[in-house]
């Protein structure tokens, strides 16, 4: 009996208490940006095909775990690139670099930025002018292989070449 | 075949995408249960279910069914205190709904049952078509009550989806209602972020084939290029006054971290040196900027004085530790690779203790609720991203499994009230 007194009078209280704290709701409005109408899809014109098929890159180079250092089997296609591009000055490189999905997708920009330009550095240390290279890092955002183990973290650590024109 | 699968991913985006599995609840929950006080009404049952699903979600709490409950009080007058003391209740909250006028305002009161007494009273303003976020705020205020932290069921969630080809960057609420999508592109979305005033974000968008920064407006939509470069521009930090934006950018040859003032675009450059130096973020303060740097020979984190430029390392342990974060002053969130595993770690700053908060693989991307209590990552099993999640005191653990495609670069909102 003393207890429900208690929460009555306390009740009363309360209602008496015009302090209750107030919060007022506010809701945010927001608006889509739709990319896909207005965007192609990269486009395939600009690669000049030297036997290659559609989209794909003229050659592939291998890099380590977290490391950007070319590897020795890597050398003899790259003279080979190095040699055309000597040859024929229109030709325009570009060198596309990847990370595998370990790490952080930021740090992997990073990385694979720096692979493609060891590529760019070694093919100018060969004479390639280096306004006719470009080169942009993916970082992770583009695996040939989604898997999650050793084999396609091998393979998505590369370094990909098309020339464009 | 176009319009078919174009009706198809829209009917898709009705549901909700974030559906909230705990998979380590708190030792001992709260048990309460939620009525409405003097009625039994559709919308009073609405909210009551809103509310119970949010304090649920926590895994912090325990609410009863009504069929659990041994006795129904319409008020705190009709409570038999042996009924609820039977069930181990710890406390009765009573919601009210007032639905005046063209305003829908929520009353709440908690019930403590030991002390048979009404402990906390508040009202939360709103219209009906806020009656979810109005419900939100009584769920953070029933929180606060409890556990004296801020509850963060009334803030938002930003992340990026994708469903074959189609790469989506989403808002939604932190139950997964709600989601609009900020932006659809065929292109890959990484690092989005919040600015402090949760009315703008910025983020990396590959659109142009290389990665560059936006801002863009919730409320217009309107984006910004931040910088026109043929280098690569990412990793966008929103300074704590929003008046700058710290930013990586291969500009000058190599991954450097700036600083751009958003207003007349000047641009400081913070970092000098032949490594990579990524993912800035600014302390609380403003006056530093931690970063990502392999200038050691592997990636370590750093720390910079945005005045004096005078820089200092703060990891030590491991081989790899990337993308931190401030969680306070003195602490630090980061990815730290322990033997093969990547996982999300804490380092606090005074004691360089570091300590590994996550026991699942490929962990990355973690974001820190603005109540600094809890932390959402991406992490993989399989082929395919997720989002999990921890909360710090109670050691709750939680994922949000993708209910199509991958669902992955999380980043918390600032509280919205």
């Amino acid at each position: 009996m003393k207890n429900i007194l208690i929460s009555i009078l306390s009740i009363f209280f309360i209602f008496a208490c015009s302090s209750t704290p107030v919060e007022k709701v506010d809701v945010q409005e927001t608006k889509t940006v739709d990319l896909t109408a207005t965007q192609e899809q990269k486009s395939d014109d600009d690669v000049v095909m030297n036997n290659v098929e559609v989209g794909e890159a003229y050659v592939t180079i291998l890099f380590d775990y977290d490391d950007d250092t070319l590897r020795e089997d890597s050398l003899s296609e790259l003279f080979e690139i190095s040699r055309l591009m000597k040859s024929n000055s229109k030709y325009t490189l570009l060198v596309e670099g990847h990370a595998d999905e370990r790490g952080t997708r930021e740090y992997n920009l990073a990385l694979s930025e720096r692979r493609a330009k060891a590529v760019e550095d070694f093919l100018t240390a060969t004479g390639v002018s280096s306004f006719n290279i470009e080169v942009v890092g993916y970082g992770e955002e583009m695996p040939v292989d989604a898997k999650s183990n050793e084999d396609a973290w091998s393979k998505n650590r590369r370094a990909e070449l098309f020339f464009i024109k | 075949m176009k319009k078919i699968l174009l009706i198809f991913i829209i009917s898709f985006n009705f549901y909700a995408e974030l559906v909230l599995e705990i998979t380590e609840s708190a030792t001992k929950p709260i048990k309460i249960a939620i009525l409405e006080k003097n009625n039994n009404s559709l919308v009073g049952q609405e909210i009551i279910e809103i509310i119970s699903n949010d304090l649920k979600r926590t895994g912090e709490f325990e609410v009863l069914a009504f069929d659990e409950l041994l006795s129904v009080p319409l008020n705190e007058k009709e409570v038999i205190q042996r009924d609820w003391l039977l069930l181990d209740v710890d406390s009765i909250v009573f919601i009210e709904v007032q639905n005046e006028n063209t305003d829908l305002d929520i009353s709440y009161s908690i019930f403590d049952v030991s002390y048979n007494d009404t402990e906390d009273k508040r009202r939360v303003l709103g219209l009906p078509d806020s009656l979810r976020q109005s419900s939100h705020y009584v769920s953070d205020g029933i929180y606060k009550f409890f556990y004296g932290i801020d509850g963060i069921s009334s803030t938002r969630l930003m992340y990026v989806t994708r469903t074959s080809n189609i790469h989506r960057l989403i808002i939604s609420d932190s139950d997964g209602f709600n989601e609009q999508v900020l932006l659809k592109s065929n292109s890959s979305i990484i690092s989005p972020a919040w600015s402090n005033d949760a009315e703008q974000i910025a983020y990396v968008s590959f659109e142009n084939n290389r990665a560059q920064v936006f801002t863009q407006d919730l409320a217009s939509g309107k984006r910004e290029l931040i910088l026109s470069s043929k280098a690569s521009v990412s990793s966008p930090a929103w300074s704590p006054n929003d008046k700058e934006l710290a930013f990586a950018s291969t500009k000058d040859g190599n991954s450097e971290i700036y600083v751009i003032n958003l207003k007349d675009k000047k641009i400081i450059r913070l970092t000098e040196n032949i490594a990579i130096d990524t993912e800035p973020a600014w302390s609380p303060d403003g006056k530093k900027i931690i970063f990502t740097s392999d200038r050691s020979g592997s990636p370590q984190i750093y720390e910079i004085d945005v005045r004096t430029k005078l820089k200092r390392r703060l990891t030590t342990e491991g081989s790899y530790n990337a993308r931190a974060s401030f969680l306070n002053k003195n602490e630090i969130v980061l990815v730290h690779r322990s033997a093969m595993d990547f996982n999300i770690a804490s380092l606090n700053l005074n004691t360089r203790e570091l300590s590994v908060l996550t026991s699942t693989k490929n962990d990355e991307s973690p974001c820190i609720a603005p109540n600094g209590n809890v932390i959402i990552y991406s992490t993989k099993d399989g082929n395919l991203s997720y989002l999990a999640g921890i909360n710090l005191s109670s050691k709750v653990s939680f994922k949000l499994p993708a209910l199509y495609g991958e669902l992955k670069e999380p980043a918390w909102s600032p509280f919205i009230r």
